[in-house]
């Protein structure tokens, strides 16, 4: 029972932040250096 | 059924990764530090699930991933050099069938770190890294947390997922890890985008945070409590109200002491009576084959080098009656035991050049760490700044923090390439590289630098 409530938490709230990311721009782009290195490739 | 929802949830994060390839980067991270195919006994479990997630890792990094913010750093260099050296030193291992099987994991290790900052090149990726890192390990903590609240606890004796011993399955090496992510945990709540701060957060954290605290009560391991000692002392300087952290420290101590378990405090007792115990005795022996083995062997004697030690113990106990105490010394002759030493490790594996390489990464780390922590602390402080130069002397500290954690834990552990802790070394020096990016930006990458030179000459 405890096992499966820690990995069920875990696994909950991993999923969680998967989906987030991936729905995030700021994964693969960096605001931050976003405008020091001038304009971006093409996506590959 | 929970076989098929392990199953599905890994097969729904690595179809995640074909929208953002990152995704099975962090898909490494968590299954190398939980293994969900040695948790599930069918369908994980019959296929090579760390092989293919580090392929797809490697192969979305390196066909769909921009790679222009992507730096090497000098540590990089130096895992580099230490994972080429323990490869020469395995070819004329002492013991080379059970060298190559601990080169076997080693190597991925290694490799993992060297390429773990090339990926992580933005704030979000770094802060995904250490909260997936935070999740994963804490699936084993909060289950060996609880277990321990309910008195599942003894050395050895505590049960999780796995009970194979290895990996952060191991008491000790889980003891260590559990308060060295303390900092990073903290980090995240205070820091993290991807929950961000709210009582939910804080309300998980803390108590994620004492499932941490449970796992050397548990385990029943001395390690885990030096480490434990050494957080408090190290999270004093990052304390503002320092009398008053002094204080309720004081008291907390006061509450847990008589509710912790006999069988602990007998344990924790032998750390400063050691000459009684035959577990530190048989250590402080190891090591002194080990320095004797290094003068004839000075480049090592490749992994599991410590099979051809044969040593003599002398424990000795003293019991009073009365007016006399009598001393009763017990001797033992033992052989083929391991190093319990992270130090003595390297050192008897890889002699004294290994032992160099791998103390000046650690060292290199403390060091980068602690002028990211003072100049970003500078930054946080000037007038005017901003929430977006608030996080990065805190991550600095943290990291560091987990790294003197896993330093001292290393004297009693021989858990020298542990994978979460090359994990660790990867964010610094990955943080190290963004942090070095941003506050000099200039089109200085590997991908500017090769189109210059592709650029035909006017």
């Amino acid at each position: 029972m405890v096992d499966y409530f820690a990995i069920g938490l875990t696994h909950a709230l991993l999923a969680l932040a998967a989906w987030r990311l991936v729905m995030s721009p700021a994964l693969d782009r960096d605001p931050e250096t976003e405008n020091s290195l001038g304009p971006d490739k093409p996506d590959v | 059924m929970f076989d098929l929802a392990l199953t599905l949830f890994v097969i729904g994060f690595l179809a995640l990764g074909f929208r953002r390839p990152f995704l099975w980067v962090l898909a490494y991270l968590y299954v190398d530090i939980l293994a969900p195919q040695k948790i599930s006994w069918f369908l994980l479990a019959s296929i090579p699930l760390s092989l293919i997630v580090f392929c797809l890792a490697f192969g979305g990094w390196l066909l769909a991933d921009d790679k222009r913010d992507s730096r090497l750093n000098y540590r990089q260099v130096l895992i580099a050099v230490l994972l080429v050296y323990c490869g020469v030193t395995t070819l004329s291992a002492d013991f080379p069938v059970e060298a190559a099987a601990k080169w076997a994991w080693v190597w991925k290790a290694l490799v993992f770190a060297l390429f773990l900052p090339l990926t992580l090149r933005t704030r979000l990726r770094l802060e995904s890294a250490a909260l997936t890192m935070v999740l994963a390990a804490g699936a084993i903590i909060i289950d060996g947390g609880i277990k321990a609240c309910f008195g599942g606890g003894g050395y050895g004796e505590l049960k999780f997922f796995v009970n194979d011993n290895t990996g952060l399955y191991e008491g000790s090496t889980l003891s260590m890890v559990a308060i060295a992510m303390i900092p990073l945990i903290w980090w995240l709540v205070n820091h993290g985008t991807v929950f961000p701060k709210s009582w939910l957060v804080k309300l998980f954290a803390l108590a994620l945070t004492f499932a941490c605290v449970m796992i050397p009560i548990g385990t029943q391991t001395r390690t885990g409590l030096l480490c434990l000692g050494l957080l408090g002392v190290l999270s004093l300087r990052n304390i503002r109200h320092k009398t008053l952290y002094l204080g309720l420290a004081g008291v907390a101590a006061m509450i847990a002491v008589p509710l912790l378990p006999k069988s602990y405090t007998d344990r924790m007792g032998t750390i400063e009576n050691h000459q009684a115990d035959e577990s530190a005795s048989t250590r402080v022996a190891v090591w002194k084959w080990t320095l004797e083995y290094v003068k004839d062997n000075p480049f090592g004697g490749g992994f599991e080098a410590y099979r051809s030690n044969k040593i003599k113990i002398e424990t000795r106990a003293a019991s009073t009656d009365g007016n006399t105490t009598a001393v009763a010394v017990t001797e033992v002759l033992d052989q083929s035991r391991a190093y319990h030493s992270s130090y003595f490790e390297m050192l008897g594996e890889q002699g004294w050049a290994g032992l160099g390489i791998w103390l000046w990464l650690q060292v290199t780390g403390l060091w980068q760490m602690e002028r990211l922590r003072g100049r970003w602390r500078k930054k946080a402080r000037a007038a005017g700044a901003g929430p977006d130069v608030q996080w990065q002397a805190s991550l600095a500290t943290a990291l560091q923090s987990a790294q003197l954690v896993y330093l001292t834990g290393s004297l009693f552990v021989g858990i020298a390439y542990q994978p979460f802790i090359f994990m660790l070394i990867g964010l610094q020096c990955a943080l190290w590289s963004y942090l070095r990016r941003i506050d000099q930006p200039k089109p200085d990458t590997i991908g500017a630098r090769l189109a210059l030179k592709a650029l035909p000459a006017t």
